[in-house]
């Protein structure tokens, strides 16, 4: 008997749901959180929690949190990750871009997207779907408000509730197209009800072929040894640092207006990650690692910056 | 029963804390046991709890703190994570050696180096030896039971010794999970008010912690290592009380998983047997004779009761998550005390040792799975051709 077919756990479900450090990572834990106890009064094994590893407390970052659902005892309790996720949430849409969402999906998974934009502009910056089987989106930042608070990280309780943000709306979504849990169920753990039924109403939804991927396997704890450097020591980085790529927490693009540029240099002086450099016309951003803070557009003394929304671009 | 919540091993313990009733609490943060912290400030702050929350300025301080307090009479509790449990040492054999019933919550996390806040038992287990009652938790349930098991048995007259209240970092402390919070009123009758035998005074003036002659030693340590021996007998009759109570049973020094007719265990401490349980699940499926054995009592080492329970088997597979490098045999400090507390059964049982889930990675079950394939291999073959087995490396 090989050891993998002895550990396949078939009516287990995983939700991973991404969203962005401080500004939305409240909204990513109630989604879950909604969602399992929900799920719970179904008479379901459950468990929620958040991504160890992602950094909550930086602001923007990409972070996860992972709901699993299943009508059998939970054995993979103690697994870091949802390594192939039935349902993949994204709560701010600027993740499609760059962010490798999709990554390990079951075949026929079910993607949903908070978004104003059409399922045709959010394909497009998807690229190949894979295993995905249904593509949803709704605009649940225009039904509710994202509820900014750190109470409730870091394993503490939450004492502002479950879903009174774009959560609910979510929650309401996904019970929608997936069917994972009852709308009346969701709608007895979650603050904000209204926007719970609104966006089980107004969720779009279409259906995708599958095309069936296998999944990449990671990279060995022994292949691990073979490369790891002397006592774990690396060069340190002396112009940009490939280990931290930060192009992915970017929402809103730095944007020049050369003709207003007088050249003053006081965004240079400002940008917290030394992502801009003096070009002929002025700024020259490094969008590799700028995370959109928005600094230089804020100091900029003629308005010569303006921020756009990241997937306005196609590039 | 009380209510029952979804929530954290971090919130789990701080519930524990807070029906307990504790009067000085003394935080400083590092993750993953920050949690406790920032939910017991809460509780503070919402009224749930009346005590003094003291922030100290690192982790020496906390346990100065809580030392100085817990001598003058109060309930105390403090807790840290890795290097933040290392930077207190200091302070740990001073306060079990003034014989005040401090606790202490450790959400494990890996020592430094690497820079990583993964889970590793060796935080806690280099205070092993300072005189702590000490045991690990392996879900939120546990984990708040756990701290009301430890204060009462460490409070009581026969022991008064601190505790080291354990769990794994991330996997207990933040996975949440189904948590029974029982009522004051049980806990009440659990855990009698803490009485201090030697509370400071202004009107009587005493010195805690005097300078001594050299003479002096032998009977003061003897009597550190006597009270130890006290904690069993403590300990079981807190179990026996707690299951009367709280209508939860734990056993008070191992858990055993399906070994009524087990051939080979894996005996461990902690989270990662809990997914040992899945594995035996599994196994027994197809009709293996396997079984998971865990230690919930690490301090004092229940050593005539690991000796009986393991001599059952034929062959035991230890199961270490932590860094005990240079170690004899190989493995850790539980294969270590494991091999001596059956050494006198001779030939009998077969021991060998896994280190496994080192900085703070998952123990698969795959990595279970194989460790089970070699406890079947040393209980065909009758050889141990090697004490202990550093996976994903060796194994």
């Amino acid at each position: 008997m090989s050891s993998h077919e002895l550990f396949v756990e078939p009516n287990l479900k995983q939700i991973t749901v991404w969203s962005r450090g401080v500004i939305m990572n409240k909204d990513a834990r109630d989604v879950v959180v909604a969602l399992t106890e929900a799920a719970a009064i179904e008479g379901k094994y459950v468990q929620a929690f958040e991504n160890y590893v992602d950094l909550p407390d930086r602001i923007n970052v990409p972070v996860r949190a992972y709901a699993r659902i299943s009508s059998d005892p939970i054995e993979s309790r103690y697994v870091y990750e949802n390594e192939s996720p039935d349902i993949v949430v994204v709560l701010e849409e600027t993740l499609v871009k760059g962010v490798p969402v999709l990554k390990g999906i079951k075949p026929g998974a079910t993607l949903v997207v908070n978004t104003r934009r059409s399922i045709d502009d959010i394909l497009k910056f998807l690229g190949d779907t894979g295993n995905l089987g249904q593509i949803a989106t709704v605009d649940a930042s225009n039904m509710a408000q994202a509820v900014i608070t750190l109470s409730g990280s870091e394993g503490a309780t939450d004492a502002t509730g479950i879903g009174a943000g774009i959560a609910a709306p979510i929650a309401g979504a996904v019970a929608r197209v997936t069917g994972i849990v009852d709308v009346e169920n969701l709608a007895k753990v979650v603050k904000n009800q209204a926007a719970m039924r609104r966006g089980y109403e107004e969720v779009k939804c279409r259906t995708l072929e599958v095309k069936y991927t296998a999944q990449k396997s990671q990279t060995s704890a022994r292949e691990l040894l073979k490369q790891m450097p002397f006592a774990g020591t690396v060069p340190s980085p002396q112009e940009e640092n490939e280990g931290m790529v930060t192009g992915n927490w970017r929402m809103k693009r730095p944007v020049l207006n050369a003709e207003a540029c007088t050249q003053c240099w006081t965004c240079w002086i400002y940008c917290p990650d030394s992502c801009i450099k003096k070009g002929e016309d002025g700024p020259l951003f490094n969008l590799k690692y700028c995370k959109g803070c928005g600094l230089c557009a804020a100091v900029c003394p003629t308005g010569a910056i303006s921020q756009v929304p990241e997937l306005d671009f196609d590039d | 029963m009380g209510k029952i919540k979804n929530i954290s091993g971090c919130v789990a313990v701080a519930h524990g804390v807070r029906l307990a009733d504790v009067d000085v609490i003394c935080s400083y943060p590092i993750r993953p046991y920050t949690g406790i912290m920032s939910e017991l400030a809460r509780m503070v702050a919402d009224g749930e709890l009346d005590a003094e929350f003291v922030h100290g300025e690192g982790e020496h301080a906390q346990l100065s703190v809580v030392y100085g307090a817990s001598a003058a009479g109060a309930r105390v509790f403090t807790g840290s994570s890795g290097v933040g449990v290392t930077y207190a040492f200091e302070v740990y054999s001073p306060i079990s050696g003034e014989m005040l019933p401090v606790q202490m919550a450790i959400a494990d996390r890996t020592l430094d180096p690497p820079g990583d806040f993964g889970s590793e038992h060796t935080d806690a287990e280099c205070c092993r030896d300072q005189g702590w009652i000490q045991g690990w938790a392996s879900t939120p349930q546990e984990a708040l039971d756990n701290t009301l098991i430890f204060y009462r048995v460490g409070e009581d007259p026969r022991v008064l010794l601190p505790q080291y209240s354990c769990m794994d970092g991330y996997f207990v402390s933040h996975i949440l999970g189904p948590v029974d919070i029982p009522e004051p009123e049980q806990v009440k009758e659990f855990l009698p008010p803490y009485k201090n035998h030697h509370v400071l005074d202004p009107r009587k003036p005493q010195i805690i912690g005097p300078q001594i002659e050299p003479a002096m030693g032998p009977p003061l340590q003897y009597q550190r290592y006597q009270v130890l021996q006290n904690v069993f007998e403590v300990l079981e009759e807190a179990c026996e009380d707690f299951a009367r109570i709280f209508g939860r049973r734990y056993d008070p020094y191992m858990e055993e998983y399906y070994t009524h007719d087990a051939e080979v265990v894996i005996f461990g401490q902690g989270a990662h047997m809990e997914t040992a349980k899945a594995v035996v699940r599994r196994l027994r499926n197809h009709g293996e004779k396997v079984g998971a054995v865990r230690l919930r009592t690490f301090r004092p080492f229940p050593t005539a009761q690991v000796r009986e329970r393991l001599s059952r088997f034929k062959a035991v597979g230890v199961l270490d998550n932590s860094t005990n490098f240079g170690i004899s045999g190989g493995g850790g400090v539980l294969l270590s005390e494991v091999r001596t507390a059956l050494y006198d059964l001779g030939e009998k049982v077969k021991t060998v040792g896994f280190v496994a889930g080192l900085g703070g990675e998952v123990v698969t079950h795959d990595e279970f799975f194989r460790m089970f394939e070699k406890l079947k291999e040393i209980m065909k073959t009758g050889k141990v051709e090697k004490t202990a087995f550093w996976l994903p490396f060796e194994l």
